[in-house]
């Protein structure tokens, strides 16, 4: 993991890590550590997750009712925390997802045109 | 709450293992064990931010679900208006009595003193002389600056009337020590205090801003006083005033009353003091004990036997304000502790009502605290909401007691209220909520869901553990409230007591006007003499018009003594001779007055300056000084007079309250204006007895005056009976402001005892049916009912009476005539009490008589 490899990464928009944790959690309950995993390893590891930024944001998901932790066996036989999606946090997924799908495609059409206009 | 310390419990863990995860991958991807570990740490990042960061999105849940509580409150209050109604009523009484009350004490007793460094003046009970005052500033090291004023009426000339304003004639000591610097120009100096010294006044402002018109240019020009003119060299600012007293200018005293600044003898002048930093009371005390006592030693005839103990100027500003200060906020504190008891009676009933609501709700998971939070956040809430109505009813009643009661808060600071007032005010409303909420909340999470959904179901004399508290609640209640009534039967009485004590005069249809001579033109006596003689005779040449003059009238806030030396009595030494009040009438003052005479005869016009000098004294003097033998005929004199001026006693006449109606009669010696030779007794107040004293007869009565002199100030007319009044204000006030508390009291106290009776009878419907199906008739159900009323009176009664014993004592100071424990008041008053728990208790008793069993019965 060089300096350069970092510099290469993106650095997490503020509230979409809760979206990319529910998204996540579709799947299948999931321990924290697999959660981040998941999480950069579905994003071709361009998506960085500083992993300890997880936790916050997995307990503000809890507190909203969006997920639910429970005591559970690991693949390797160890006590661990899953944590896995609620009925209100499948529906806030489908509303998360629009709004990002309608706010990427906003911020696409105002970044084409920049293209074609060339510099000054 | 709970599930957050557990998540945050397990946090630690995770990180462990989460760490651990990501090591054992790096060694996998083939790291060594040593760089994997350091790498997966690197990667989690930050652990300490971390745990911030979660324990932080747990304290939002908490606010988060603090909002909700209130949202949910407001929700269940809106559903029930008239429970929200009466609860907010109750405590906006009760926080309002208490906000207003505190905003006098605020003003009064807790705001400091509007000059430097408030703490460290000190002043004292007596008067001083200026030579008195010279010494000791000049001796006392403690004192870093020290001055006197003296009050004189004079005349402001320059106006289209003449004007009478009030004087301060001042020691050059006063501004210096008050430390308040002048608008305009400068304040008196020591240097202005000196005999033969110019002219020169200082004005306040808003003399200044009445007679000056405001003029900026002020400083330099001249004023008309007494017939005199005086150079204008200083105006205070707006709101400066020496204490207790309202002065529309201050001119130096060895100028402008040189007479009286050149006698040690002649304590005229009240005095203000700046305790040096660091020095004591205690310290200054002694301090001046030894200045009284070298002063005593080197003058023994005008100081012996004077007492100088300084006490802090706002202690002595608001003396007598503040024991019924204390009393009243003692008072309306109960008030509100009654309010509150009904207030947390009134949850408690709510809490019963809502019960099968809240056991469903811990049945269905609903945690402990959570519930006891939405307890709290309903009774916070209203609390809040009855501050919020107390505070508007607080500003009316502060607007109320001053317009009633200008001269108890006749005061150096204005009141009205401020932030503090209003911080008072809302911390009041929010400890209630909390503490008050506390009993009803817990009760919701005690509830015991099995136990209580079985009862609920099917009950015959369920619901008994929170009407315990609610009796306990409306028993206390009963006591304090008796409190209050016993002080405010005890203040009744009081009143009673003094407004059926003889003055001694018959203040009816009489009139009052007081006169000051301007001091140039009128400096003579026979001047004095020709305008008094003048002035009676124009008054009494009206038709059906009566009039004399006094020096000093009764109950009129002003007296003159004189030290009295008796002829043939051992002569007493110098300091230890009686003191008596001595008055100068002309007229047939004792007539006009209808004062009665108990011996001998009244003064006459003979008695003038060409014939023997007499005196008529008063009863006590002749009991005190000579018991057992005849006064009239014996001689009495001035004591320390150069040439002895021997008075025969021609005339004894009954005591007049010259002070108070409160206070004994002093022994008094009344001598004709026209024999005295005290020049500067240049006051004086017509009494007029006409058969319709009213303002009406003003204009006739002032057009007299003026045609004698048009130069002449009418100071104050008064009729004697506003006098009487004025006398009896302070205590009316007092008396009317505790009967409102007890009023309010009782009034929430009644309520309480209707609430807790109607709750029991509706529990116990069943059971009465019950009764009275099996034959019990309806007097008996009236007697279970009422029986519980009763039962609680007589415990609040016992509770309240040895409450009322403990404190009525605090208020001796403002009784008259009757002990603090006087067993008439006290008696009234448990009457008064039983019969409104009766009364209040009676109403849903009736209702109880009226249960009809099948009705009862089949509601099961």
């Amino acid at each position: 993991m060089s300096t350069r490899e970092e510099k290469e990464r993106i650095e997490l928009l503020q509230g979409t890590l809760d979206l990319l944790i529910l998204r996540t959690l579709v799947l299948g309950p999931a321990h924290g550590h697999a959660i981040a995993k998941a999480i950069e390893y579905r994003s071709d590891e361009v998506l960085q997750v500083e992993q300890g930024s997880l936790y916050p944001a997995l307990h503000r998901l809890i507190r909203r009712g969006w997920i639910a932790a429970e005591e559970g066996t690991s693949e390797n036989n160890r006590r661990a925390k899953y944590y896995r999606l609620t009925a209100r946090g499948r529906k806030q997924l489908t509303l998360e997802t629009n709004k990002w799908a309608k706010l990427a495609g906003a911020i696409g059409r105002v970044l084409r045109p920049s293209k074609q206009e060339g510099r000054p | 709450m709970k599930r957050r310390q557990h998540m945050l419990e397990d946090l630690d863990r995770d990180i462990r293992e989460h760490i651990e995860r990501e090591t054992q991958d790096n060694i996998d991807r083939g790291m060594a064990p040593d760089e994997a570990k350091y790498a997966a740490i690197r990667k989690f990042g930050n652990v300490t931010q971390m745990k911030e960061d979660t324990r932080e999105v747990w304290t939002m849940l908490w606010l988060d679900q603090f909002a909700q509580d209130l949202r949910f409150a407001a929700r269940m209050l809106r559903k029930s208006p008239g429970f929200a109604a009466a609860a907010i009523l109750t405590l906006a009484l009760g926080i309002g009595a208490n906000t207003a009350i505190f905003t006098v004490i605020h003003a009064v007793l807790l705001e400091p003193l509007p000059y430097a460094n408030p703490q460290e003046l000190v002043t004292w009970h007596g008067n001083e002389s200026q030579l008195e005052i010279d010494d000791i500033r000049q001796q006392a090291d403690f004192f870093s600056a020290g001055g006197g004023v003296n009050p004189e009426a004079v005349t402001y000339t320059d106006g289209t009337e003449p004007v009478g304003v009030h004087a301060g004639y001042t020691d050059g000591g006063l501004f210096p020590v008050l430390g308040v610097a002048p608008m305009l120009g400068r304040a008196l100096t020591m240097d202005d205090n000196r005999f033969g010294g110019p002219r020169v006044a200082v004005l306040s402002y808003s003399f200044w801003r009445d007679y000056l018109a405001g003029d900026p240019n002020a400083v330099g020009k001249t004023i008309g006083v007494d017939d005199n003119r005086y150079t204008v060299i200083g105006v205070m600012p707006s709101g400066f005033g020496v204490p207790a007293y309202d002065f529309d200018l201050y001119l130096p005293l060895r100028v402008a009353y040189a007479d009286a600044a050149r006698y040690r003898g002649v304590h005229f002048m009240n005095t203000y003091w700046r305790l040096k930093p660091g020095v004591s009371l205690h310290q200054a005390a002694a301090g001046l004990a030894t200045i009284s006592a070298r002063l005593a030693r080197d003058y023994p005839g005008e100081e012996r036997n004077r007492v100088r103990t300084p006490v802090p100027l706002a202690q002595a500003v608001t003396g007598d304000v503040r024991p019924a200060l204390l009393i009243l906020s003692g008072a309306v504190c109960l008030v509100l502790l009654i309010a509150c008891a009904n207030f947390a009676g009134l949850l408690l009933a709510r809490s019963e009502a809502r019960r099968r609501e809240m056991v469903i709700r811990a049945a269905l998971g609903g945690g402990r605290r959570r519930l006891i939070f939405q307890g709290l956040a309903e009774s916070s809430l209203l609390a809040l909401m009855g501050g919020a109505a107390a505070l508007p009813l607080a500003a009316l009643c502060v607007r109320a007691l001053v317009a009633a009661k200008p001269a108890m808060l006749a005061h150096q600071n204005p009141i009205s209220m401020d932030a503090a007032v209003m911080a008072f005010g809302i911390g009041v409303s929010l400890l209630t909520g909390l503490i008050f909420g506390m009993a009803p909340a817990w009760s919701y999470s005690r509830a015991d869901v099995a136990e209580s959904l079985k009862r609920e179901g099917r009950t015959a004399t369920a619901g008994r553990g929170g009407l315990g508290f609610r009796k306990a609640l409306v028993t206390t209640e009963i006591g304090m409230a008796l409190v209050l009534l016993t002080g405010t039967g005890l203040l009744v009485r009081s009143f009673a007591q003094l407004r059926s004590v003889d003055p001694g005069f018959d203040p009816a249809r009489v009139m009052a006007i007081h006169i000051q001579l301007p001091t140039v033109r009128y400096a003579e006596i026979p001047k004095q003499l020709q305008f008094r003689r003048g002035l009676l005779d124009r008054l009494n040449a009206l038709p059906g018009v009566q009039a004399a003059m006094a020096s000093d009238i009764p109950l009129d806030g002003n007296e003159l003594t004189h030290n009295l030396a008796i002829e043939g009595q051992a002569p007493v030494t110098e300091g230890d001779e009686p003191e008596v009040d001595t008055i100068c009438v002309m007229g047939d003052y004792f007539g006009v007055m209808r004062i009665a005479m108990r011996a001998g005869r009244a003064l006459t016009p003979q008695d003038d300056e060409n014939h023997p000098l007499v005196a008529v004294v008063n009863e006590s003097l002749a009991r005190r000084y000579f018991a057992g033998q005849d006064a009239i005929g014996q001689r009495i004199r001035w004591a320390r007079e150069k040439e002895p001026r021997w008075m025969t006693i021609v005339g004894v006449v009954a005591d007049v309250k010259q002070y108070s109606l409160a206070e004994p009669a002093y022994p008094a010696v009344f001598t004709p204006f026209a024999q005295t030779d005290e020049g500067w007794r240049r006051w004086m107040a017509v009494v007029v007895r006409m058969p319709d004293a009213t303002a009406a007869q003003l204009p006739t009565i002032k057009r007299q005056v003026w045609d004698l002199d048009p130069q002449i100030p009418l100071n104050r007319i008064v009729s004697l009976d506003e006098l009487m009044g004025l006398s009896l204000a302070e205590r009316q006030f007092n008396m009317s402001l505790l009967g409102l508390f007890a009023a309010l009291s009782v009034v929430l106290v009644a309520v309480g005892i209707y609430g807790v009776t109607a709750y029991s009878v509706s529990q116990r419907t069943h059971e009465i049916g019950i009764r009275i199906a099996v034959g019990a008739r309806r007097l008996d159900v009236l007697r279970l009912v009422m029986g519980q009323g009763v039962r609680m009176a007589a415990l609040g009664t016992a509770l309240g009476l040895a409450g009322a014993f403990a404190l009525t004592r605090l208020m001796t100071k403002l009784l008259f005539g009757i002990s603090a424990t006087d067993p008439l008041t006290f008696a009234a008053v448990v009457g008064l009490m039983l019969a409104v728990v009766l009364v209040a208790s009676f109403v849903p008793a009736r209702r109880a008589m009226r249960v009809d069993p099948m009705v009862a019965l089949r509601y099961e």
